[in-house]
């Protein structure tokens, strides 16, 4: 009898939480959902009063002419430069700053790596006003050097603390062994640390990727010639136009979102885990 | 030869902290320079007058504090961006957890499910941010007409033409942004504490809700006060989302503090005041940490 009334109550929860599951889904995925249905209607369809959900007669014109009305993929390409640019340069300063703090001994440690979370604070939008003069001062604005370098410096901290973390997790006596074996210190390091930390450096690469893909507010203050928007900015100034045609916009949002998404996808377990695992960690 | 003698622990520690302070270098050296010497910049401009070109004028001392400790405007903007910040970690919290409990209960599908509710956050935000201006369309809009054919509201306001609803609208579309990260990470947070104390707990003949209470929540609370310091200050700087919905509009009734600045500065050219504003941020921010930190460190010293 016992037995019989755990199994009611489990099958309720089930049916409860698939339930709730569809309803949150919905929620949370609406404007996906309204992204996905718009983008196949004709613009006599979408600007139809009342509007319906579903195209009638669903077309992939809106793919087609987006691609030609707005210079999509000289987007994409600017978007890609900047977020492997922030990947290549944040990789290249954290490595050998997340493995002093988590291997070596030296006075000062505790303040650096405090100092390192206390940036986690600051806005973009407020170092962009000084930044902005530098960017200037330097002679780089309107370049993509200078929104790599923002996005690199802003993702740097926590990736180090993350990367602290993950070196953390590796035995001493696994380093200790290879340099008996005539490993020096940074051979130790690219050699043997490196590739046990890699699923936690795919972590951190892929956080600093998509950080870059996702900008905004540097490309927006910085870059000056529609050749050099990435993405975000490249589609933001079409929406700011008079005129907006959705459909088209809907269609080109979707090809912008698309690549992130599959990414993501990919390594959604890993990300997730390493997200929470290096927040954590002391 | 040295090796020989033995090396004083000193030396060696000598050498382990240059080999430390050479590896640390660059990334300190880009810190100081792109992060530390534009807050200093910031709090210096903010204590002259500036011209349009944000160059420097003449000495004005704190006085700008003075006059923005009294405009009213900046006081309403500064309460919006409390309500804001206390509102929408909040709700997203709310909504991590209910969702984390779901996806915390064996159902098929749920594999699924848990990717389709990583997409908000997975997609590009600010691109996910202009889909929401589509979706509050009021005319063509299929929110306002779900809204119509469900019956829930006859005569759907005008989204993002109203103070309130623009602010509420923009604020929602913070919140929905913000879910997936929290439910993403109270889930691994539920599925590390360990099953033995739920079995425990069914010994001891603990009902569900009683498991959740006593189980669950002490399990997790290190990573929720964690995961809502994070949010806290991602909601409060949360630039996005207010500038591409409104840009703080209408007449400036959806101004965050963080989007206040922005238009101070690169729109209406008000370096000082902008510089002003900035610092108002870091001391909001401050207090909040500082207080975060003193809950958990008390909690852990229990």
């Amino acid at each position: 009898m016992l037995g019989l009334g755990y199994t009611n109550t489990n099958r309720l929860m089930k049916t409860f939480a698939i339930v709730l599951t569809i309803i949150l889904l919905s929620i949370m995925l609406f404007p996906f959902l309204v992204m996905v249905v718009s983008m196949f209607k004709s613009s006599e369809e979408i600007y139809h009063i009342p509007p319906y959900w579903f195209p009638q007669k669903p077309t992939l014109q809106n793919f087609v002419t987006v691609w030609h009305t707005i210079p999509l993929a000289s987007f994409f390409v600017s978007s890609a430069i900047i977020a492997f640019g922030a990947v290549i340069l944040n990789t290249m300063i954290s490595v050998p700053a997340g493995y002093a703090v988590a291997r070596l001994n030296f006075p000062g440690k505790k303040t650096i790596l405090y100092a390192f979370l206390v940036t986690q604070m600051f806005s973009p939008v407020v170092i962009v006003i000084s930044l902005f003069k530098i960017v200037i001062g330097l002679k780089l604005i309107d370049t993509y050097i200078s929104v790599i370098v923002a996005n690199a410096v802003f993702t740097t901290p926590f990736v180090i603390w993350m990367l602290n973390g993950y070196f953390s997790g590796i035995p001493k006596s696994i380093e200790d062994a290879a340099r008996i074996d005539g490993c020096s210190r940074v051979g130790a390091l690219l050699r043997v640390i490196l590739p046990i930390a890699a699923p936690g450096l795919v972590t951190t690469v892929i956080y600093t990727f998509i950080y870059g893909w996702n900008d905004f507010i540097f490309s927006l203050t910085f870059l000056q010639t529609q050749d050099k928007y990435p993405l975000t900015i490249g589609l933001y100034q079409f929406v700011g136009r008079f005129a907006v045609r959705w459909e088209e916009l809907l269609a080109g949002s979707f090809l912008a979102i698309l690549p992130v998404l599959l990414l993501f996808f990919f390594v959604e377990k890993q990300l997730v885990s390493g997200l929470a695992g290096g927040a954590v960690k002391e | 030869m040295e090796n020989a003698i033995g090396i004083p622990k000193k030396r060696r520690l000598g050498g382990e902290a240059t080999l430390a302070y050479a590896l640390l270098a660059p990334a300190v050296l880009l810190m100081l320079l792109f992060m530390a010497y534009p807050i200093i910049y910031v709090f210096v401009v903010s204590l002259f007058k500036t011209n349009k070109l944000a160059r420097i004028q003449e000495f004005d001392g704190f006085r700008i504090y003075g006059k923005l400790l009294a405009d009213k405007e900046n006081w309403k903007v500064i309460g919006r961006s409390l309500l804001w910040v206390i509102t929408g970690v909040t709700t997203k919290t709310l909504f991590g957890i209910i969702i984390a409990v779901v996806l915390n209960t064996k159902y098929r599908g749920q594999k699924i499910a848990r990717l389709l509710f990583v997409i908000p956050w997975a997609s590009s935000i600010p691109i996910s941010v202009m889909l929401w201006r589509w979706v509050y369309h009021t005319e063509f809009g299929l929110l306002n007409h779900t809204l119509k054919s469900l019956g829930i509201s006859a005569n759907p306001p005008v989204w993002l033409g109203q103070p309130i609803s623009a602010f509420l609208s923009c604020m929602w579309v913070d919140i929905w942004i913000g879910i997936p990260f929290m439910a993403l990470v109270f889930l691994a947070a539920m599925q590390s504490v360990p099953r033995t104390l739920y079995e425990a707990a069914d010994i001891d003949g603990a009902t569900r809700s009683q498991k959740f209470r006593y189980v669950t929540l002490p399990g997790i609370t290190a990573i929720l006060l964690i995961a809502t310091l994070l949010s806290s200050l991602w909601t409060f700087n949360d630039f996005n989302t207010v500038y591409i919905l409104t840009k703080g509009g209408p007449a400036g009734t959806t101004n965050i503090l963080i989007t206040y600045v922005y238009q101070n500065s690169f729109e209406w050219l008000k370096w000082q005041k902008a510089s002003a504003l900035s610092m108002f941020t870091f001391v909001i921010l401050s207090i909040v940490s500082f207080l975060y930190s003193r809950v958990y460190f008390k909690r852990e010293a229990m």
